[in-house]
């Protein structure tokens, strides 16, 4: 069967400066990939591409083995991915409901908003499916929360649109210990229901946790590729460093 | 977004309370509950009600339209004209209206074609406008002589309640439901709040924008219909300032001037506020210029509370 996502010889130039080169992996269905690598190694531009911001400049993406080209961030979306970024993409002056539904609201056929059902459901999901100390109210403005907080809202976006690839851009950072817990057991949870996730991170301890295979990329290439039966955490380790 | 509201609210409420009761002490000397001081409140709030909630709707997606005062001038004297020349009004008054779409629309083109300023944008747009109604007409008033149907329609009286007064609860009431409960107004505050993380969900922020120029250029035509039916003829000059004054109104009711914050009760509640010390002021006989000193205050404090609760985030 042909992966869900697959990167063929993908190279990127920002004019002189090239970010990636010939670069190869795949995601399978139902599959936890570690994307490792230093600072710079050009784990980001990976990210902006495969979520369709940037567009390879040679190589190509595909979908379920069929050569796709994202032009555009809604392309990517509909294919099935949710990017989470480093620096959430929330709107503060919003409640934590409206952040959660902003571009796929749930209305009528005029277009009036179902306000009651979608803050029945931001409560749910904030409540179950992801835990978020502190936050009582799907009313509560964005603004209002800590940088952990409003992860926690990206993520829980993400969990409600369930798609088919999560792409988590160093989702941890501005995360507690506890919610890093919770974000990791989440990740495990969309596994068994055959959500994949690409965990985008140089923090190896938190990789390690969840992952199934391990893509370490430096300097814009692909430098290693092992599942976990196969490595440990002080092989990982080596190849992020001296590589 | 229910703060500031909230709290322009209490304003309005302790002054309407304090003009009732000053007019039950003092009825001969304050007439602020006389049949002639409400008909003239109620005539004067739909003019500018109209142009700050189009105003209102563009600030909080994050732009602004400083030509509206001139464009209400030139779509009312386009309307005029027409009606003049023998076209009825009921065809005259939606092609102003048009007129206004289509100059909101000019606006928004070239702010997000060019990457511009809004405020610059419109400010060119404030004069050539401003220009194009002389250039037109001249320096004279334009007579306004539409059929009965269609002056009974905009100023006449339904149940003893100006029409005119009727048409700006229904837009408040229209528009509070688009911006508060449709998916184009959670488009118009995500766009207004955060433009990049609207971009990225995949919210089409240009046609967002665009929309909402459209929509501050059609009320600031729809205002020019209710003035010129009002007052059954229109000045070259009348709409100099009202611009500002909308602006005002926003900013009095809770808009943040960086966008994505606000409501439309408060923009209301702004209008109303500007309209009711003014008209305190009038019937004090207060000189022309405390009317504008109070203003002034009234728009810097609001400036300053509304920054104060944005920067605590309780906004």
């Amino acid at each position: 069967m042909a992966p869900l996502l697959e990167l063929h010889n993908v190279s990127k130039s920002f004019g002189a400066l090239t970010a990636l080169r010939d670069l190869s992996f795949h995601i399978g269905e139902g599959e936890v990939v570690g994307l490792l690598g230093d600072n710079g190694a050009g784990k980001s531009t990976t990210v902006n591409l495969i979520s369709g911001i940037h567009k390879p400049t040679q190589g190509h993406l595909s979908i379920d083995g069929r050569k796709t080209t994202f032009t555009c961030r809604s392309d990517s979306a509909e294919a099935g991915i949710e990017t989470i970024y480093q620096h959430t993409a929330l709107v503060d002056s919003l409640s934590i409901t409206r952040n959660i539904f902003m571009g796929r609201e749930l209305t009528d056929a005029f277009g009036f908003l179902r306000q009651r059902e979608m803050r029945e459901i931001a409560m749910e999901v904030l409540q179950n499916a992801v835990h978020i100390s502190g936050i009582d109210s799907p009313d509560t403005l964005v603004g209002n929360l800590s940088g952990g907080q409003k992860q926690a809202v990206a993520i829980a976006r993400a969990v409600y649109f369930k798609k088919r690839i999560l792409l988590l851009d160093e989702p941890t950072s501005a995360l507690s210990v506890r919610e890093t817990e919770a974000l990791l057991n989440q990740v495990l949870k969309l596994k068994a229901e055959n959500v994949s996730s690409v965990l985008v991170t140089h923090n190896l301890y938190h990789a390690y946790q969840v992952c199934d295979r391990f893509v370490i990329m430096s300097h814009g290439t692909k430098v290693f590729d092992v599942d976990k039966a196969d490595t440990t955490i002080s092989q990982l380790t080596e190849y992020v460093v001296l590589t | 977004m229910a703060m500031p509201a909230g709290a322009i609210f209490l304003v309005f409420m302790a002054l309407q309370i304090a003009c009732i009761a000053g007019a039950l002490i003092y009825p001969n000397e304050f007439r602020y509950l006389s049949p002639q001081n409400l008909t003239i409140l109620m005539k004067a709030i739909p003019v500018l009600g109209c142009l700050a909630l189009g105003a209102g709707v563009l600030m909080i997606a994050g732009e602004f339209d400083l030509s509206i005062g001139s464009v209400y001038t030139f779509t009312a004297v386009l309307m005029a004209s027409l009606v003049n020349a023998g076209m009825s009004a009921f065809l005259a008054a939606p092609l102003g209206i048009l007129a206004g779409i289509l100059i909101g629309l000019l606006n928004g083109t070239i702010t997000l074609r060019f990457g511009l300023p809004s405020f610059i944008v419109t400010l060119g747009g404030l004069l050539f406008w401003r220009g194009a109604v002389l250039l037109y007409n001249g320096a004279v008033q334009v007579r306004f002589d539409p059929e009965p149907a269609f002056s009974a329609l905009f100023s006449g009286t339904v149940l003893g309640i100006n029409a005119a007064f009727l048409w700006i609860i229904l837009f408040v009431v229209g528009f509070h439901f688009l911006l508060h409960g449709h998916r184009f107004g959670n488009h118009v505050f995500a766009t207004g709040g955060n433009r990049g993380a609207a971009t990225a969900i995949g919210i089409n922020t240009d046609r967002v924008k665009l929309t909402a120029f459209a929509i501050a250029g059609g009320m600031a035509a729809m205002a020019g219909i209710l003035a010129t039916a009002r007052v059954g003829s229109v000045q070259p000059g009348q709409g100099a300032g009202l611009e500002l004054q909308a602006i005002a109104a926003c900013v009095i009711g809770g808009l943040s001037l960086r966008g994505g914050r606000g409501s439309i009760v408060g923009i209301f509640l702004g209008v109303l506020l500007i309209h009711t010390i003014t008209d305190v002021l009038l019937l004090l006989r207060a000189p022309g210029f405390y009317l504008d000193m109070f203003i002034a205050t009234l728009i810097v404090l609001a400036a300053i509370f509304n920054h104060l609760i944005e920067r605590r985030g309780i906004a």
